[in-house]
């Protein structure tokens, strides 16, 4: 498959996003449309960890797992239920079964559509294998097991493909400790954007053979790692506004799958969705105040401004006084897109956004750059360089800084380290090669040595 | 777009109490007062890997025996990092440059000597089986050398064979683990039966990820430790003699 390079905005304006809407739905599963006018709650979880013992006991536990979610869907009379299930390493390890999962659960919700048309779909996301306890080696047989894996859930049940793809991580785990911004936009922009690249161009054709959807990627393992690592505000792992820098960097990266022809929805850990979505027009998943069983993020409202999924990260499956965690949690968020979609119904879609954005705009400067105006911004900077992976990332990298610097001459109050480490990202960002050729062929020299796990031929560097 | 001034919706609670003293003025506080032995402190501080050496090559010219200043100038320098970052003044990436300094350091000061340096004590650091992320036990593994143990670093994806007999090979006085997923914290229960049935009972602090304080509590030797900071201070607290019991006690938040 080719690659199209983004060079402009599929919004014309940000003022145009919202939640709910998509300039492109995208129509899946049992009768469900994402995007298109109206936002359905995607409900992850994972088994219990003695679950997995076996295939029988792990089939067994999704098949429970699903029939909760999709009963509690229909006593509370939602309209709509996304099912997102996160491959445990044994289903991906094991192709066939995964295979058998993605039935069991596809029967169960063909069963609640036919019987109460209920809309609903299934995602499956398969696991990243491809790193072992020495090395990391993208290309060679841990590929083509995740290949095999896509193939026999897409044939099997899964309406929507995604992965939380590794590319990068060696060389950003090193970086991200030592506040090395080359390493950031090498491992992020450069690696991680390669490696999307590679693998989504197969995740297509696969989705295109099987007619069903490639939904996307995150850069879950390197800018939501900064998010983790940077913590609440009273935290002092790392700087938060470095870990925005980190953020939109991320997104030149995420962008790479829908290049390769992934249309959505991009998963609900990429909280640079905001920025994929301006760009691209396709609908995205969300998490936020939701995903509090999972993670506390700084934007819990703000998350949902633009989503079209909206997530609750990930919940172990357990009892609970309200019913198990999947009914709970699928229950909370089905509340949460009941109203979102009140508020479009009655024409006032626009409003509530921005109540959602503002109430956590101020927060951090992470929910600051996320917010939908300055999403797009940065979106704009990524389009101004479609055939340049180096200066997208570097640029929209630089674009976060002064949007942060910007933010906090008004109502974003950053502490002064704060200050400290957005002013040397700045510069740092600013001191980098010129073009891309040099910049890698000095990255090489340095992440070869430097990081153990680092190497190119994974790139195809 | 609205906008409102969010004074009534959020109180940023780490800008009300931030210092009005810079990082580098308290530290300028906490130096040793002795010139040489300052000058390499606060080139630890500052993360200056050449300085530290310089500095040490200077004093040890002076006459002072190398290994004193591990712990007299080394360890102290970064002493003052660690207690501006429990303070909330510094972050861990001043932290790891500052302990990849000192280590420099310490090497060069053992190069420098005919004698053995003693470490605080040994510990075993590893990610479970299954598990490939590693940066929290990256983490932690500088944060336990920055404060003066010797660590044994078994990697990333460590079968629990491996740990069990690293553990009875190495004699730690503790075993520090982390787990990102649910489905491979199990390895920690494996880890503590192994141990117990050859009679080793050290603690094994747990963190990461999906781990809980109520699943680490079901194991015998398991420690709870939500902080990778609140790691050190365990290993300080096993050397002032508290027991698994007293450590649950201290370190238990929830």
């Amino acid at each position: 498959m080719s690659v199209k390079r983004y060079s402009s905005m599929e919004y014309d304006n940000f003022e145009d996003l919202l939640f709910g809407h998509s300039k492109y739905p995208v129509k899946t599963g049992l009768d469900l449309e994402i995007g298109a006018g109206y936002t359905t709650a995607e409900v992850n979880y994972a088994p219990r960890p003695d679950a997995a013992e076996n295939k029988a006991k792990l089939v067994n536990e999704y098949e429970r797992i699903t029939r909760d979610i999709m009963e509690r869907m229909v006593q509370v009379g939602f309209p709509s239920v996304v099912l997102e299930t996160e491959h445990v390493q044994q289903m991906t390890h094991n192709p066939e079964w995964g295979a058998d999962i993605a039935t069991a659960q596809k029967a169960i919700m063909e069963e609640y559509h036919d019987e109460y048309g209920i809309k609903c779909a299934l995602r499956h996301t398969v696991g990243d294998v491809r790193g072992d306890r020495e090395s990391i080696d993208l290309r060679g047989d841990a590929y083509s097991r995740i290949l095999e894996s896509f193939e026999q859930v897409a044939s099997s049940g899964a309406d929507m493909l995604s992965i939380e793809s590794l590319g990068g991580k060696e060389v950003f785990d090193h970086s991200i400790l030592r506040n090395d911004m080359r390493g950031v936009i090498f491992s992020v922009g450069i690696l991680g954007a390669l490696d999307v690249e590679y693998i989504w161009k197969d995740i297509c054709s696969i989705a295109k053979k099987n007619k069903v959807v490639p939904a996307g990627d995150t850069a879950c393992a390197q800018a939501n790692t900064a998010m983790f690592v940077a913590g609440g505000l009273l935290d002092f792992k790392l700087s938060h506004s470095v870990a925005s820098v980190v953020r939109a960097i991320s997104a030149s990266r995420s962008l790479a799958a829908y290049e390769a022809g992934a249309i959505g929805p991009g998963k609900d850990c990429g909280y640079e969705n905001n920025i994929i979505k301006a760009i691209t027009g396709y609908p995205i998943s969300q998490e936020g105040k939701g995903s509090t069983c999972a993670h506390s993020d700084l934007m819990g409202n703000m998350a949902m401004q633009c989503c079209d999924l909206w997530s609750n990260e990930s919940v172990e499956y357990r009892g609970d006084f309200g019913g198990t965690t999947v009914q709970c949690w699928g229950e909370t968020l089905s509340y949460d897109c009941s109203m979102m979609n009140t508020a479009l119904e009655a024409g006032v879609g626009k409003t509530l956004r921005d109540v959602l954005m503002v109430s956590d705009r101020y927060r951090d400067p992470q929910a600051f750059i996320l917010s939908y105006d300055n999403a797009y911004r940065i979106g704009e900077i990524i389009t101004a360089h479609p055939d340049d992976l180096y200066l997208r990332g570097k640029e929209a990298g630089i674009k976060a800084c002064e949007l942060i610097e910007s933010g906090s001459e008004g109502f974003l109050a950053l502490s002064k380290f704060e200050k400290a480490t957005i002013k040397k990202a700045q510069n740092d960002l600013k001191s980098l090669d010129e073009d891309m050729e040099s910049f890698i062929c000095n990255c090489l020299d340095t992440y070869s040595s430097e990081v153990e796990t680092f190497n190119a031929s994974n790139y195809g560097l | 777009m609205i906008d409102i001034n969010p004074k009534n919706i959020l109180i940023r609670y780490n800008i009300l109490v931030e210092s009005d003293m810079t990082p580098e003025e308290v530290a300028e506080q906490l130096f040793p007062t002795d010139p040489h032995i300052r000058r390499v402190a606060k080139s630890v501080f500052e993360g200056d890997e050449d300085e530290v050496v310089a500095g040490l090559q200077k004093t040890i010219d002076s006459g002072v025996d190398p290994l004193s200043l591990i712990n007299n100038a080394l360890m102290a320098g970064m002493e003052v990092v660690s207690t501006l970052y429990d303070y909330g003044l510094l972050y861990l990436p001043d932290v790891i440059i500052s302990a990849q300094a000192m280590i420099e350091g310490i090497e060069y000061c053992k190069e420098q000597s005919k004698q053995v340096h003693e470490s605080k004590g040994k510990i075993i650091s590893y990610v479970v089986e299954g598990d490939i992320h590693d940066i929290g036990k990256t983490i932690v593994t500088v944060l336990l050398r920055a404060n003066g143990y010797d660590v044994i670093d078994l990697g990333k994806d460590v079968p629990v064979e491996e740990v069990v007999a690293a553990a009875k090979r190495e004699k730690p006085i503790m075993l520090s683990g982390t787990a990102l997923m649910t489905t491979t914290m199990h390895a920690f229960k494996d880890v503590n039966s192994r141990l117990l049935a050859s009679d080793i009972n050290v603690p094994v602090v747990c963190g990461g990820g999906a781990v809980t304080q109520d699943f680490i509590s079901d194991y015998d030797l398991g420690v709870y430790c939500e902080e990778a900071a609140d790691v050190p201070k365990i290993a300080d607290s096993i050397l002032h003699g508290l027991n698994i019991r007293k450590l649950r006690d201290t370190f238990h938040k929830h």
